[in-house]
């Protein structure tokens, strides 16, 4: 039995159809991520889920009730904005009792809550401040905060980092995922970035042109992806053409190198992909030509020309290994797991 | 050289607008001959009708305010959130005021709501004060509505209004509790002018024959010397007071606020 159902969900503006079919069941305490580039209707299927647009068709359902029809304010829905939104003329203790306060909690047991809510957010002596006092990375934990107090049955993300710089974007991401799962609240987090998706989120549901292009755990969303929006979508991929030699067995050729996949293919002509970190560089393998090398650290980028195309290898920083030199000619492999079939 | 030219007309326009304030403050201090006094000053001050027209104005002009948030305030933010199509309409709207004269105005009222009409608000005294406070309203509608417009503007209203419908609040909240107190430094600088307008205004208070403040100076303008020049000044004391009260109010809210 899931928590939160929604139910062939479709939207249109006018004649343009923003999301065509949407379903997807949530479970109760557990943190889904919808991502996908802007226009491709996460940021709508939340906004249904919060009341803020009706759906054209389908339903949605919380808790086994059907709450489609109601107005947001009746829905009992936590909801963070990537503005922020608090409301400039209270305070931090005013705005986060300010749902509370519409719910008629009385005085004295809505200052015990909004002290805890502080709490939980790390700003307990900032209740008297105004929202304008506060840093970006303040006033979203307010909003987060806000959001959370009157105990929402589920809680709406809305980009809620994109408008914080690179380091709090981090640090907030993390303490998001430890209070939601602190409180075990039921979460949707919309969001563009990849890497907050994959970092935070018990499922991930990749969202193309108004549909759910795949829907899993964040492992399953990276290593195998469903389709080919997905696999280019979320992490980098190095593509090659590859021809088919045996169907049964799995053996493909790319450039001349023969790769034993030990799977079921199609015959024909097919695109083999594979990411940075698969890829190394063997004794054997599709040659290539190293075009180029970016030492980062703790891990090493190297570019290279295969197959008439830019490939990407990524490979931990060794210190008694040399870096190969532009120009240089080398062969790349990778192992059996690491080669993608891409769909279509 | 600029220097001169700037001074020159700082000059100027200050003998402009200084001059006639000034000749007046003179003239209402001569009531006595061959040397200065307050004669017309107590004067104006110790005659009932003065209090009585002033004070009506200023209760007027309050109401006038009262009623020119409740219709303004709403309506921006409605047209704002849902109709913001619609917005050079209804600011064309709130412009007519200015165009159309009141005297246009106020003998549209006459004809509509005469006491042979389907609605006599001209038949009683309440009815044709409440006819005066319609048209003081529609006066103040411009300044009204761009101040509002324009205190709206530096607000998110949508992500606002969302934030506070997902925490459970009606429309009744959002625009007491929010909306309205964020645009409270907008709504006093409109609220100054509909009180200068309404101090001041003659002619629809006079057509509709009601005992207010503008009228009164006609009067005593028409029938006295010395007095109406202590009127005007006295006017003019009291218009800035209740101005710069206003504007000290609002300051006190604005501290609490100036995150933009």
């Amino acid at each position: 039995m899931t928590f939160l159902t929604l139910d062939h969900l479709q939207k249109s503006f006018g004649p343009t159809r923003v999301v065509h079919d949407f379903d997807l069941g949530v479970e109760k305490g557990e943190f889904v991520s919808f991502l996908g580039p802007s226009g491709c209707g996460k940021t709508t299927v939340l906004r249904m889920v919060a009341g803020f647009e009706t759906p054209t068709a389908g339903r949605v359902v919380i808790d086994g009730r059907d709450v489609t029809r109601l107005r947001p304010n009746q829905r009992q829905i936590g909801m963070v904005f990537q503005s922020y939104a608090l409301f400039p003329n209270l305070t931090v203790a005013e705005n986060v009792g300010f749902g509370l306060r519409t719910a008629g909690v009385p005085r004295a047991e809505r200052a015990g809550r909004v002290a805890e809510m502080l709490a939980l957010i790390g700003l307990p002596d900032l209740g008297g401040r105004y929202p304008w006092q506060l840093s970006g990375g303040q006033q979203q934990r307010v909003a987060l905060a806000r959001a959370l107090a009157p105990r929402p049955r589920v809680l709406l993300l809305d980009e809620p980092l994109s408008a914080l710089d690179a380091k709090i974007r981090v640090s907030l991401r993390n303490q998001i995922r430890e209070i939601q799962q602190q409180l075990a609240i039921t979460t949707i987090f919309v969001t563009h970035d990849q890497e907050e998706a994959l970092s935070i989120s018990d499922r991930i549901v990749v969202m193309h042109k108004g549909i759910a292009d795949q829907t899993g755990t964040p492992a399953q969303i990276y290593n195998q992806p469903a389709t080919d929006f997905v696999a280019g979508f979320v992490g980098t991929l190095n593509r090659f053409e590859a021809e088919v030699l045996d169907p049964a067995r799995g053996l493909v050729r790319v450039e001349g190198a023969e790769i034993a996949l030990d799977r079921p293919l199609p015959a024909g002509r097919i695109t083999l992909a594979a990411r940075p970190e698969s890829l190394r560089i063997a004794a054997e393998g599709i040659p290539a030509e190293i075009t180029g090398v970016e030492f980062l650290g703790s891990v090493q980028r190297l570019r290279a020309r295969a197959a008439g195309r830019e490939v990407v290898l990524d490979r931990f920083n060794e210190p008694g290994v040399a870096l190969p030199q532009p120009g240089a000619q080398v062969r790349l492999a990778a192992a059996q797991a690491g080669w993608l079939v891409l769909p279509g | 050289m600029r220097r001169v030219w700037s001074w020159a007309a700082l000059i100027v326009g200050g003998l402009y607008f200084l001059l006639p304030l000034i000749g007046t403050i003179e003239f209402s201090l001569r009531m006595r001959r061959g040397e200065y006094s307050l004669d017309a000053y107590r004067s104006v001050l110790s005659d009932p009708n003065f209090r009585a027209t002033f004070s009506y104005s200023v209760a007027m002009a309050a109401l006038t305010i009262l009623l020119g948030v409740l219709i303004v305030v709403p309506t921006a933010y409605w047209v704002r959130l849902r109709l913001p199509r619609l917005r050079p309409v209804i600011e064309f709207i709130t412009l007519l005021p200015l165009v159309i004269p009141a005297i246009v105005v106020v003998f549209g009222y006459i004809r509509l709501y005469n006491t042979s009409s389907i609605l006599p608000l001209t038949g009683t005294a309440s009815g044709t004060n409440l006819l005066l406070l319609c048209g003081y309203a529609t006066l103040a509608l411009p300044y009204m509505y761009r101040a509002v417009d324009t205190g709206l503007s530096t607000l998110d209203v949508r992500s606002l209004t969302e934030a506070a419908q997902s925490l459970g609040a009606g429309w009744a909240r959002i625009i007491v509790r929010l909306i309205l107190p964020n645009v409270l430094g907008a709504v006093m600088s409109g609220a100054f002018l509909s009180f200068a307008i309404v101090i001041g205004e003659f002619t629809m208070a006079a057509l509709l024959n009601r005992p207010a403040f503008g009228p009164y100076m006609q009067l005593l303008g028409a029938n006295r010397a010395y007095e109406p020049a202590a009127l005007a000044v006295i006017a003019f004391a009291v218009t800035w007071g209740c101005m710069g009260v206003m504007q000290l109010i609002s300051r006190l809210f604005g501290t609490r606020m100036q995150a933009k």
